[in-house]
């Protein structure tokens, strides 16, 4: 803030009547440019995810539409891979399988972390935030791709047993998270007219303390989410991901017998969208955590 | 005394994870885990050979009996044989683990030490251009899947599209000349998307250190920046990079890096539980469940004693 406007402008946001967290996250986030860009960005490839969802475009990523190894041209934009498959309409098809499990993962996982979290943090001491810590301790032990081979193995060819292994995983970080915020606010003076008002506990951790807490959950939410969407291609690669549909991760594979005979379209493309959806995200995700850091908003 | 003592409670302390640990995975890979009757009799059994498969596997018992056998199993250390090769765990551990130390450890070891160096340099130059450098560069590392830097660096070092530089795939450690062959592209891989992280962590390590009252007196007095990062701020940055370093290596060893062996073919610690996962063999997988178990709690002791060793005023109570 090196401006009379900027300074004028601060004040005038100052005196605002609703002047909370989110008001003031928003106000930061406005002015980061990078953050802004990047979600820009994001935006694009939901446009993308959704056009694809409602059967707008990549509509024929499964047909064989050319030959074999096609160069660019204006048929195919990307080429067509060792079957004759168009490469951009796959390529484009994918972004909805990463968004698919990116968002399940996602929700489920920060949903899970906030409600065990929250109830570890509140009954912190007791056997109940025991038995959660135990939990968490135990499932962060295990191997992750053993894990989720094991669910794999578990569910029996579930087209799910990814997303409900990565859920099962993921939630830990959120959930400590939650825990250690939680421990701080019930010591907080509205909790304890909360007690005094004899709301019941249940309502006081879920309505009064959870929602304090929205900000650390919707920035592991982000975390989480390029996090799924990355296990997603390596877990694919390894034939334990998506069995049914097309992925980056499977593109990748099938590319890595192309690449040693000198084809790279089908490498490049779901390398350089991945890594384009990645990147965005991680920088969105960057200046969501700088706007929505109370120690940061008070200055 | 004091420290043997406080050896043996963190040690109890660790027996409700292992057993933990033992028993999920226990439950969703061989209790709920597909069942191999019919892998391992032959064409046209009979109900006795049926029987007798059964019996051999253990599946006739009830669920409590058999995880105590993986109890026992983990407690004499004796994991039996493969299924697809009768090999005995022992020995197959006994081979594989060395090789996943040779494949990981430069990468590991290179990984975190640049990181610490590239940390201190973006902490030094806080909001200069080097910091602005290092973090944008650790940033897009960082978003770059290890499977396309896996293949991105074997395209550019040993393919005749590239350099040509290495062997495609494959492990030796005969002479030191070919192991420095076969171990550079897989070390490169590992240091190139592990620095991202370390990079990231450590920097906030060291620029959380440089604000403490104590550093800004020191300044003040004119102690010089060298000796300042080094002797004061690193020293007080140990707990966390202890820490960090520690609790990735029971996954380095054990698990071993499942993606760069199985992609580069290199038969360590990795390979074969990828293999072991594919085709179901579960007394590897156990073993490998429990040892990564064992190593968590030793691991967690070993970084409780350090702690104390760095920092004295940590007590061990």
């Amino acid at each position: 803030m090196n401006t009379a406007a900027e300074v004028m402008e601060a004040e005038a946001l100052s005196d605002a009547a609703a002047e909370s967290l989110w008001t003031k996250g928003l106000y930061k986030f406005r002015r980061d440019r990078v953050g802004l860009w990047a979600f820009a960005v994001v935006l694009l490839y939901v446009g993308v995810a959704l056009g694809v969802w409602l059967g707008f475009w990549a509509t024929g990523w499964a047909d064989l539409a050319g030959e074999k190894w096609e160069p660019v041209s204006s048929a195919h934009w990307f080429g067509t891979n060792i079957i004759g498959q168009d490469i951009f309409d796959r390529a484009i098809y994918s972004t909805k399988t990463s968004f698919e499990i990116g968002l399940v993962v996602a929700v489920l996982a920060t949903a899970l972390g906030g409600i065990l979290g929250a109830i570890a943090g509140f009954f912190s001491g007791s056997w109940l935030d025991e038995l959660i810590l135990w939990l968490m301790g135990v499932l962060d032990s295990i191997p992750f791709l053993l894990f989720v081979a094991a669910i794999a193995y578990t569910l029996q060819g579930n087209p799910y047993s990814m997303h409900i292994a990565m859920v099962v995983t993921f939630w830990i970080t959120a959930g400590r998270l939650v825990r250690g915020e939680v421990i701080k606010l019930k010591e907080m003076e509205y909790v304890d007219a909360a007690h005094a008002l004899g709301v019941p506990e249940y309502t006081i951790i879920f309505r009064h303390i959870l929602p304090n807490t929205s900000h650390i959950l919707l920035v592991q939410a982000t975390i989480t989410f390029v996090a799924a969407i990355k296990s997603e291609v390596i877990l694919s690669f390894l034939g334990l991901g998506v069995k049914d549909g097309m992925s980056w991760g499977l593109m990748i594979a099938e590319s890595s017998q192309e690449v040693l005979a000198g084809f790279f379209n089908n490498f490049l493309s779901a390398s350089v969208l991945l890594f384009g959806l990645v990147m965005a995200f991680n920088l969105f995700s960057d200046a969501l955590q700088d706007a929505l850091d109370p120690r940061t908003v008070s200055d | 005394m004091e420290l043997f003592s406080y050896s043996l409670r963190k040690l109890a302390t660790g027996v409700p994870l292992v057993i933990g640990v033992t028993l999920v995975s226990f439950l969703l890979m061989v209790y709920f885990g597909p069942d191999k009757t019919f892998e391992l009799v032959g064409k046209n059994p009979t109900q006795e050979q049926i029987d007798e498969v059964r019996a051999q596997l253990g599946y006739d018992q009830p669920m409590v009996v058999r995880y105590a056998g993986y109890l026992r199993e983990i407690v004499t250390f004796d994991f039996g044989s493969s299924d697809s090769t009768g090999e005995p765990i022992s020995s197959i551990l006994a081979r594989t683990v060395p090789i996943s130390l040779a494949v990981a450890l430069p990468g590991f070891v290179l990984g975190n030490v640049l990181g610490v160096l590239l940390g201190l340099l973006a902490a030094f130059y806080r909001g200069a251009w080097p910091d602005k450098l290092i973090m944008g560069s650790a940033a897009i590392g960082m978003s770059i899947s290890f499977l396309i830097v896996i293949i991105g660096f074997q395209i550019l070092l040993s393919s005749s599209s590239g350099l040509n530089l290495f062997p495609v795939r494959g492990w030796s450690m005969d002479s030191f000349g070919e192991y420095v062959s076969y171990v550079t592209v897989p070390t490169l891989a590992t240091v190139f998307v592990a620095l991202g992280y370390n990079t990231r962590f450590y920097r906030s390590v060291i620029v959380e250190e440089t604000t403490r009252d104590h550093v800004r007196t020191a300044r003040a007095f004119g102690v010089p920046s060298l000796q300042l990062y080094c002797k004061l701020i690193l020293k007080n940055c140990l707990i966390p990079i202890i820490t960090r370093i520690m609790f990735s290596i029971p996954f380095v060893v054990i698990s071993g890096s499942l993606l760069i062996e199985s992609y580069f073919g290199i038969p360590g610690i990795g390979k074969i539980t990828y293999d072991a996962i594919i085709t179901g063999d579960q007394p590897i997988l156990k073993a490998v469940v429990a040892l990564t178990a064992i190593m968590l709690v030793l691991v967690q002791l070993l970084t409780d004693i350090m702690y104390r060793w760095v920092d004295p005023r940590v007590s061990l109570k």
